[in-house]
């Protein structure tokens, strides 16, 4: 069954990958360079970040949040990752006459992933992403309004965990 | 902390399991002198170790042992190997529980008295009734530091995810809105802080204001010199004496060498999978079935509540992240009424997940991804949410059986954790998200969405109280029917789900038995 296969990985993943990211977050520091496996694999990698970016797309998030955690699967499981990418640009080519990456629309796009969402290569990126990318501290309160750990500041007493009006109404 | 008792020392209650059953047990056996030698698979961890993030206490401090997660359900499929979310450490599941600490209502400890036979359920009266508990409820609420009227701290205020749902709640009609109960300090309590309102109750209060037995009950009963915890250490079997008597637990130490502890007596306190699965594994000539199985219930009747999450996007922040994670409690549809469609009630309680969890929750399925999925995420602080804790009817095939084939790192066989719905759940699931839905709509929800079912949080049920030694496992007291030495002190003794969350009774059903231990102790009978 692949799903099932698909989401034994990603408890695997998501154990491992807390230890893994905050690693490689950290070596990214504030400059834009692209990971070390993004860069010995410009051509896969670029393909993999459009991938990633229509599986979660945040127009506002710099692509490094997204190489980030998603290059080092180029080389833990390159093979699945290549033919993964290939099969989704045959996939494309007989839908719309070009490569995944350059079907323009969104929607066409998001289409194409819905018929191989169940397979093993789309779920290990996404539950390498949907870790990934939501738990880089970097992007909680910038992109999202999550603040992230907070006893060091005495918690929320006096800090707005009891001060919404409901105004709207 | 430096009591010793040695291997052969069969004067000692070994308690299995250092959580809200085995912990408080531990601590009030202790208190009246009664020795005891707690095996705890888990480390022992210090408030230092307890940190504010999601994914790296999930990692630090879950029982992630092998186990299949089975049966008709959507987390067969979404966590095949993690059926439950259940602590392995020192203080078990109580140092990530979220505190909300409700009494069962009187008429749940008879519910097949009140509604009858139903199809396919295996409904029991609990051989207790609420009269009974009543006093240990009140002695519980001391002991944890439980909001109300018995520690004397006043409820909290009402956070922003609180008032949120409380103001749609009133809307609809419901009156029964309260901040708590809950087990988490309002002001000093205990030797322990207030809440700070740090907002993540369910990695664990690094500050200690919500009741753990990590940092109470375990260290204040080694402080009596009357219990000795081992840390990492895994209890495999339960051996017994020619009569039938327990005797002694083997366990695996931390360098996963064998060791047998001698034992007056033997209380199983290792929550709703491990429990039946440790029973079952310790079959013997005698009792090939596993022990105190005479019956066939060990390992059945797993509940794990009705539950689901329903979620809604506000016009403005709300910031459901700041304040206790469960921070508010409905209770009007928790009463007994048929005419909703189902036996049983459920209590809505108002809860937050950060942006980690929540991003992987919402959706675990294979189709948790899109351009609406991450629309939903930008808003992460417009959120509000909430969880449904609804009876669930223990059915016999829902259960804990062991694999054929498949062996842990200890060579045991691994749990097959099945559960399926029975009708009833159903129903009362429904009824549930469409009232938190109407809830939401009522305060001006932009949108309002289901969240599915996390690995189950609370497990209940695979050993369970009976009257008759043929309908269940043990008997008023935790003791099993077949075995007058071996206890169940866990809430696997649970005869019914009731609507409320489980601890507070796990609790006060350990301070009864620990008293029940004593005078026949002092009897001369154990
Ligand atoms: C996120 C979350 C939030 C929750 N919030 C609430 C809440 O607000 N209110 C509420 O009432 N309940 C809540 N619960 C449920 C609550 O945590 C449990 O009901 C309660 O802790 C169960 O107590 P227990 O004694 O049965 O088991 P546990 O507290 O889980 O303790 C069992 C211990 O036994 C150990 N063990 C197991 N097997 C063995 C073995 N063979 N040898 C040695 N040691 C063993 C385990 O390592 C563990 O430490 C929550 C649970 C979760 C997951
Ligand atoms: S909200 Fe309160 S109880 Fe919860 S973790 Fe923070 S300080 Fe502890």
């Amino acid at each position: 069954m692949p799903s099932a296969t698909g989401t034994t990985l990603s408890r695997r993943r998501f154990l491992t990958l807390t230890g893994a990211l905050a690693a490689g977050s950290l070596a990214l520091s504030a400059s834009t360079l692209w990971p070390r496996w993004a860069r010995a694999e410009p051509e896969l990698a670029t393909r993999l970040l459009r991938l990633g970016r229509d599986i979660y797309p945040h127009e506002a998030i710099a692509d490094r949040y997204y190489l980030a955690p998603l290059a080092p699967l180029l080389e833990e499981q390159r093979e699945l990752i290549a033919a993964g990418l290939d099969d989704l640009d045959r996939r494309a080519r007989a839908a719309h006459g070009r490569d995944y990456a350059a079907v323009d629309s969104a929607a066409e796009r998001e289409a194409l992933l819905r018929q191989i969402e169940d397979g093993e290569f789309f779920q290990t990126v996404r539950n390498t992403l949907v870790v990934g990318l939501y738990d880089n501290s970097e992007l909680w309160e910038p992109h999202f309004g999550y603040q992230g750990s907070s006893w060091e500041q005495g918690g929320y007493v006096g800090r707005g965990y009891n001060d919404l009006v409901i105004d709207w109404l | 902390m430096s009591t010793r008792f040695e291997h052969d020392d069969d004067g000692v209650v070994v308690i299995i399991g250092s959580g809200a059953g085995g912990g408080t047990l531990a601590h009030a056996l202790a208190r009246k002198g009664i020795k005891s030698v707690v095996l705890e698979a888990g480390k022992r961890y210090a408030l230092e170790d307890i940190e504010n993030d999601e994914w790296a206490m999930f990692e630090k401090i879950s029982w992630l042992d092998e186990r299949i997660t089975a049966g008709p359900r959507q987390l067969t499929e979404t966590f095949p190997n993690l059926p439950a979310w259940i602590v392995k450490g020192v203080g078990g599941s109580t140092i990530h529980w979220a505190g909300v600490a409700l009494r069962f209502q009187p008429h749940e400890f008879r519910l097949h008295s009140e509604v009858g036979d139903i199809d396919g359920a295996n409904l029991l009266d609990w051989p207790i009734s609420y009269e009974e508990l009543e006093p240990y409820y009140v002695q519980a609420e001391r002991h944890m530091g439980v909001t109300g009227e018995a520690s004397g701290m006043p409820l909290h205020d009402w956070n922003n995810n609180f008032m949120v749902l409380a103001e749609g709640a009133r809307r609809v009609g419901y009156e029964k809105l309260r901040a708590g109960p809950m087990a988490i300090n309002t002001r000093p309590y205990d030797d322990r802080p207030q809440c700070m309102q740090a907002g993540f109750c369910m990695q664990g209060c690094r500050f200690g204001a919500k009741w753990s037995t990590m940092y109470t009950d375990i260290p204040r009963a080694e402080a009596t010199g009357y219990c000795e915890v081992r840390p990492n250490a895994m209890a495999l079997t339960i051996e017994h004496d020619e009569r039938g008597r327990v005797n002694a637990v083997v366990y695996a130490d931390a360098e996963g060498n064998l060791q047998r502890q001698r034992a007056r007596a033997v209380c199983v306190a290792g929550n709703s999978i491990e429990s039946p699965r440790l029973l079952l594994n310790s079959h013997s000539a005698l009792f090939p079935d596993g022990l105190a199985n005479s019956s066939g219930q060990v390992g059945r009747n797993y509940m794990t509540h009705a539950t689901a999450c329903v979620f809604a996007e506000m016009p403005k922040p709300v910031n459901m992240h700041r304040g206790t994670t469960f921070a508010g409690i409905i209770s009007d549809e928790a009463r007994l009424d048929r005419s909703r469609g189902f036996v049983g009630g459920y209590t809505l309680e108002v809860m937050s997940l950060g942006l980690p969890f929540f991003a992987k929750f919402m959706d675990p399925a294979n189709g948790g991804w899109g351009r609406d999925y991450a629309a939903i995420l930008e808003k992460y602080d417009h959120l509000s949410g909430v969880w449904i804790c609804g009876e669930d009817l223990p059915m016999e095939q829902n259960g804990i059986t062991l694999h054929d084939s498949r062996k842990d790192q200890y060579g045991l066989p691994v749990p097959i954790v099945y559960k399926g719905d029975h009708p009833n759940d159903g129903a009362l699931r429904r009824h549930g998200q469409q009232q938190a839905r109407s809830c939401y709509e009522a305060v001006g929800a932009v949108r309002v969405f289901d969240v599915p079912d996390f690995p189950t949080s609370h497990n209940v049920g695979t050993n369970r109280m009976s009257a008759r030694a043929e309908d269940g496992v043990v008997n008023q007291w935790g003791q099993a029917h077949d075995i007058d030495n071996l206890f169940v002190s866990d809430g696997s003794q649970f005869t019914s789900s009731g609507a409320e969350n489980p601890t507070l009774t796990i609790v006060a059903l350990a301070l009864r038995q620990a008293v029940h231990i004593a005078e026949r102790m002092s009897r001369g009978e154990l």
